[in-house]
């Protein structure tokens, strides 16, 4: 039987091969149940306007229990958007990727949710600690424990469902 | 020469001599070159020598004695380095007296933050041993260890409680070891970092087994209203006749959404959550909400209170809000605070009945210190 995580996953990949990725989104590799890339684009306007950046996510065998590995792809010339919540090594300190991930989130969710965070943005800049974090940042974003609850590094998300009660 | 002229005092040997000038003083009796003039009685070579008898209490005597050691060491200039042998691990040198001579190294990890390994065109201060091993002549082209730093290699190395050698506050400085202390922002970076990477305030509490195995269970079977249902971690919709008969066993929680039970009892293991709703089975750290309206949403869902807590509803206090703010860099002591864990259960039920709060904990300080009083 296969694993929960790539069942999970298979699911996930059908719908989106079913119904297609959200404006802006679209899925560039997914190969395996390890590692998916997507190309997101922030429409309309907004400071990231033309910009397209490719985010990847890495999965383990207990996801979605576990979040997914998220980061913007910072090689072959490409570059993180420049976001308070982005360091320059492609890790995004956003809350719904660590303490309140949640098994109900999907990739999909994930996607919309960063893309939003890029559309809202109001200034472009580096996060405060950019320089420090990034050296001595470990290479998976799941390792670092952000604080989420100062007053730059700060982003939630729930979804809809929840929303609704 | 005069049999006025001062006498000189040997350090290698102990001799009392004049000195051969040849044409740097050297000792007539061992040719050494560590030799120094008796001319100011206050300040005799001799006692030097004898306050510190030839003691060879093994390595490292009493720090007073290295830390002396290591300033003539280093006041002598860096000529007397190139004759070192470096070791492979470090840099070793030797003080003689009398009739021991002691070895000391330098090198190994270093302990103080200062990454080792990188001395290139970084602002990197460099670690003792790459200190002293640089070449004297290309002193000017790297970083360089300041007074201060030098300070803060040596009294770790040493552990040491005197700094007025070194010209230091005594007073302030006195409460601690000196590995304690750092001296430069760089150093201080990495601390703040260490801590905040290895907080785990913020981190969902798992429910407990006992907790787990006591939610209400059902079996599927023919006509139950589940089977129009999907489960939120898997999103798969409960069905009969799976492969696995645990997948027919559904957990209902408390806030009435179900999981299959394979499902729901790992993440309940790593967070005490509902995964749709986030109700709490155990109480949460709560997560300090700035208020900004962020543009994803951070409504809080309803979910109904946990149990009772008798209190009714009570807006956040000042001591909440401190906690909130102050808990993540205190989380060591914050573990053993079962108050701070109630107060923040409390708040979370209480939040169930206001249906908006103004933004900000923090534009709430005034009025919730208020009715505090009350």
């Amino acid at each position: 039987m296969a694993s929960i995580s790539s069942r999970r996953l298979a699911k996930e990949l059908n719908e989106i091969h079913a119904q297609g990725c959200p404006v802006g989104i679209e899925l560039k590799q997914a190969d395996d149940f390890v590692t998916w890339r997507f190309s997101i684009e922030v429409m309309g306007e907004s400071l990231y306007k033309g910009e397209k950046h490719l985010l990847q996510f890495r999965f383990d065998p207990s996801y979605p229990i576990s979040s997914p590995a998220v980061q913007f792809v910072v090689e072959d010339g490409r570059e993180a958007p420049i976001h308070p919540h982005v360091y320059s090594n492609g890790h995004i300190c956003a809350s719904i990727l660590g303490n309140e991930w949640s098994p109900v989130l999907s990739v999909v969710a994930v996607c919309v949710t960063l893309q939003s965070m890029l559309a809202s943005c109001k200034k472009k800049e580096r996060p405060v600690d950019n320089d420090r974090y990034v050296k001595n940042a470990p290479d998976n974003p799941k390792k670092t424990r952000f604080h989420y609850d100062g007053p730059y590094l700060f982003l939630r998300y729930l979804p809809a469902t929840a929303t609704r009660d | 020469m005069s049999s006025r002229d001062p006498m000189w005092y040997c350090h290698e040997c102990h001799a009392e001599m004049r000195a051969l000038m040849a044409p740097q003083p050297t000792c007539a009796s061992c040719h050494g070159t560590f030799v120094e003039i008796m001319e100011n009685p206050a300040d005799d070579p001799r006692e030097f020598s004898a306050h510190h008898p030839e003691d060879d209490a093994g390595p490292g005597g009493s720090p007073d004695e290295i830390l002396l050691s290591l300033q003539t060491l280093l006041s002598r200039g860096f000529a007397e380095r190139r004759r070192q042998q470096p070791s492979s691990s470090g840099f070793t040198f030797q003080v003689r007296s009398g009739g021991g001579a002691r070895t000391f190294t330098f090198g190994g990890p270093n302990t103080l933050g200062a990454r080792p390994g990188a001395p290139g065109g970084d602002q990197e201060p460099p670690t003792m041993t790459e200190y002293l091993r640089r070449d004297p002549g290309a002193a000017n082209d790297g970083p360089t260890i300041t007074g201060p730093l030098m300070a803060q290699y040596l009294m770790a190395l040493l552990g040491h409680r005197n700094p007025s050698l070194f010209g230091m506050d005594g007073e302030s400085m006195e409460r601690g070891q000196y590995g304690d202390y750092v001296f430069s922002q760089e150093a201080l970076d990495q601390v703040i970092t260490q801590i905040m990477e290895n907080s785990n305030s913020n981190r969902p509490v798992p429910a407990p087994d006992d907790k787990i195995q006591e939610l209400p269970r059902v079996v599927l079977e023919e006509g139950s209203p589940l089977l129009e249902k999907d489960c939120a971690v898997c999103k798969d919709q409960f069905k009969l006749g799976t492969e696995d008969p645990d997948e027919q066993v559904v957990i209902t929680l408390p806030c009435k959404h179900p999981f299959h039970e394979p499902c729901i009892t790992p993440w309940l293991k790593s967070s005490g959550t509902c995964p749709v709703c986030r109700f709490a089975l155990v109480p949460q750290p709560e997560h300090h909400s700035p208020g900004e309206g962020s543009s994803t949403g951070n409504n809080r869902p309803s979910p109904s209170p946990p149990r009772s807590t008798g209190g009714g509803s009570q807006p956040p206090n000042l001591f909440q809000t401190l906690y909130n703010i102050m808990g993540s860099s205190s989380n060591s002591s914050g573990s053993s605070s079962g108050s701070g864990n109630g107060n923040q259960q409390r708040r979370r039920s209480s939040s169930t009945p206001q249906p908006s709060r103004p933004t900000g904990d923090r534009d709430h300080i005034p009025g919730e210190w208020h009715e505090d009083l009350d």
